[in-house]
């Protein structure tokens, strides 16, 4: 594989499979305040050391006190380096307005010999068209420009604040050996901001849209999870994760409780205790060892301490870990990596994820989510975490589908709460309506929720 | 990239005796090209050069390597015994298609202090090697045509001259085996240039220090 410059963000670094490439042109490309200056300095002081410095050229669009006044208040801006000549800021600006693009190329001429840059920002190179007598010139100075420094083993960045539709047709995009470009996408009312790789010599990387965030530590990005499906199919663990309720297990089998690392459905309508269901498995987890997370955007903390306690549990379990946030402005790509860094810090061995409307809802677009959903559980199945997930059901009695998106199919087990209504009470029923590699009793059980949680009763027949 | 031979000219010392250390203690061991070329690193140079010293001063080779062995693991890298490379003075004859690639080259070894000609084509190249007897050439395997290949083995056939091959695809291995004495990939890092040259010339002004003594 060619030799790559880390970014400074491992996750850009993993959509880029390794990093910009190393002695290669790497044009970056996006509309105004989408984050190319950003990006290029954190490459900048990620890499620059005093043997390989780093030079950062602005030219006609960015005036250097605007870059490096704004550069300061991010986390990564490193004085020092400034002072002991590992990055180097230069504004070509006023000699490109006297000289024209001659003068570029001949600073550019001059740092190689000099002061050997290991790498070279050009902020930005779409200002130095205006310049340019005409476009045969325009492109006789990028060549030229692209000569030199393909004769030093340097590594350049081109900033050029065109948009993914423009960038293409433009004589960068055929000169550069990577192109990273960074734009904002409008879903519904919603404003995303997206990255995507449109060209990267000599090597794969992670295709399509993935959501970045722009903060003090620089551009965060999220890459889009796709994995590819486990070649055996699902593989999983001899081991059993018990639900909780011994009842249930029972009905399950004889393992007790689901296969570690399966994918469980609880589906059902509002109030029949599925959340409930979820906490079950979650507090057992935790007696047993298996730390567990709750991934709620049902119930903040508070809400779900008062519940939690009345069933005799603690929201402090050490086993226990919650991640709660509302579906306001959630990006599922994003949210992911909280639940994937919450799980490696707390070695997670059961998570539940209560609901996955939400998510569905927060996803927008029913392929993506789909897509998703898939990755997820493949991720999590792999690595032996066991999945709940919790999907609301809006018909109360009779259901006629109990879930949409395939999330069913996406399932090892997939187990039904509803409510029966019997002359004029209304009882709660379980059916166990798949289960993957198990022998389960198909049949509807009676259950109540009572101080000590899920009580399962007798069997129940619903054709009254 | 080091070729045995030209590690064993840069140290004074047979090939046969690094392959025997090399078996015996194991600690110094180059990577192997594809066609199971020994390929020496800087660092591991400058582990033998630190062998070699402490034998020069009376220690065995097995305490010498077991010193080693402590250096490393104490994370302290040997010091290069450094033999000033300034001395001799030999004519550093690049020979390189791209007249950007080669300037900076030029300009990187001149601000050492080395004198330097630069060829861009083999006719032109072979034309210097005559007239002007370069002590070391940096030669472009894949210019003219490949001609670069031919030029190597031409070249090295001179006991005086050493060639540093050079290229943008990973050739050491034929690079070697046709008698060049180092390779690096291209683009050329000036520091990865200049440090190969040194220690090349270094072992140059070395053994003619040492001929003029004995003789």
């Amino acid at each position: 594989m060619t030799d790559r410059v880390p970014t400074g963000s491992a996750r850009l670094d993993e959509i880029l499979n390794g990093g910009l490439l190393k002695n290669a042109i790497n044009l970056v490309t996006g509309v105004p305040g989408s984050g190319k200056t950003i990006l290029s300095q954190q490459v900048v002081f990620n890499n620059a050391t005093k043997e390989r410095p780093a030079l950062y050229l602005t030219t006609l669009s960015e005036p250097l006190d605007k870059v490096l006044r704004y550069g300061e208040s991010l986390t990564f801006f490193n004085r020092d380096a400034l002072q002991d000549g590992r990055v180097i800021y230069q504004d070509v600006g006023p000699q490109l307005s006297e000289e024209g693009l001659g003068a570029l190329t001949a600073t550019v001429d001059r740092a190689l010999k000099e002061i050997r840059p290991g790498l070279v920002v050009i902020d930005s190179v779409r200002s130095l068209h205006a310049i340019a007598p005409d476009g045969a010139g325009y492109r006789q100075f990028l060549f030229d420009l692209v000569r030199r420094l393909t004769g030093a083993a340097t590594t350049s960045i081109w900033n050029a604040p065109y948009s993914r539709a423009e960038v293409l047709n433009e004589p960068e995009a055929a000169i550069a050996d990577s192109i990273v470009a960074l734009d904002v996408k409008q879903v519904g009312t919603r404003e995303t901001r997206v990255l995507q790789v449109l060209k990267l010599r000599g090597s794969g990387y992670r295709i399509g849209e993935h959501m970045y965030r722009v903060t003090s530590d620089g551009l965060q990005a999220f890459p889009r999870l796709a994995e590819a499906r486990a070649q055996a199919g699902y593989d999983l663990s001899p081991s059993h994760a018990g639900t909780g309720i011994g009842a249930v297990d029972e009905l399950l089998g004889a393992g007790g409780g689901y296969w570690a690392g399966a994918c469980t459905l609880i589906a059902g309508p509002t109030g029949v205790g599925k959340t409930l269901m979820g906490l079950h498995f979650l507090y057992h987890g935790g007696e047993a060892g298996e730390p567990g997370i709750l991934a709620t955007f049902q119930e903040n903390e508070t809400q779900l301490a008062r519940i939690v306690g009345s069933f005799g549990w603690s929201i402090d379990d050490p086993n226990v870990h919650v991640l709660s946030r509302g579906v306001v402005d959630m990006n599922i790509d994003e949210w992911v990596y909280e639940l994937l860094e919450l799980a490696e810090k707390t070695s997670a061995k059961r998570i539940v994820i209560d609901s996955l409307l939400d998510v569905a809802k927060a996803a927008g677009d029913p392929i993506r989510f789909r897509e998703w959903m898939f990755s997820m559980t493949q991720r999590f199945t792999r690595s032996g975490v066991s999945l709940m997930l919790i999907v609301e059901v809006p018909d109360l009695f009779q259901l006629y589908r109990v879930s949409e998106d395939a999330i069913s199919h996406l399932s090892d087990n997939v187990i039904l709460l509803q409510y029966v209504q019997e002359d004029a009470k209304l009882s709660r029923a379980l059916t166990i309506l798949k289960t993957r590699a198990m022998r389960h009793q198909p049949m509807v059980r009676r259950y109540e929720i009572t101080n000590d949680g899920f009580v399962l009763g007798d069997v129940i027949s619903l054709n009254r | 990239m080091y070729s045995i031979g030209a590690v064993a000219r840069m140290l004074d010392m047979p090939t046969s005796t690094l392959r025997a250390w090399e078996e015996r203690y194991a600690i110094t061991t180059p990577t192997r090209s594809p066609g199971s070329q020994r390929l020496y690193s800087r660092t591991q140079v400058e582990q033998l050069r630190y062998i070699k010293a402490q034998i020069d001063s009376g220690v065995s080779a097995a305490d010498a390597h077991r010193m080693l062995s402590d250096e490393l693991r104490a994370g302290h890298l040997p010091h290069a015994t450094g033999e000033d490379s300034a001395e001799g003075r030999p004519l550093i004859l690049i020979v390189e298609k791209d007249p950007y690639a080669a300037g900076l080259a030029e300009y990187f070894l001149r601000t050492e202090g080395w004198e330097v000609a630069t060829a861009f084509d083999a006719t032109q190249a072979t034309l210097h090697f005559q007239e002007r007897s370069p002590g070391i050439v940096v030669l472009d395997l894949l210019m003219s045509g490949g001609a670069g290949f031919r030029l190597v083995t031409e070249f090295s056939i001179d006991p005086n001259v050493q060639v540093i091959a050079i290229s943008s695809i990973n050739s050491a291995d034929e690079a070697m085996r046709l008698g060049a004495a180092a390779f690096i990939q291209k683009p050329l890092e000036p520091l990865a240039l200049v440090s190969t040259v040194r220690d090349l010339l270094g072992r140059s002004a070395l053994v003619g220090v040492k001929r003029k003594v004995r003789g």
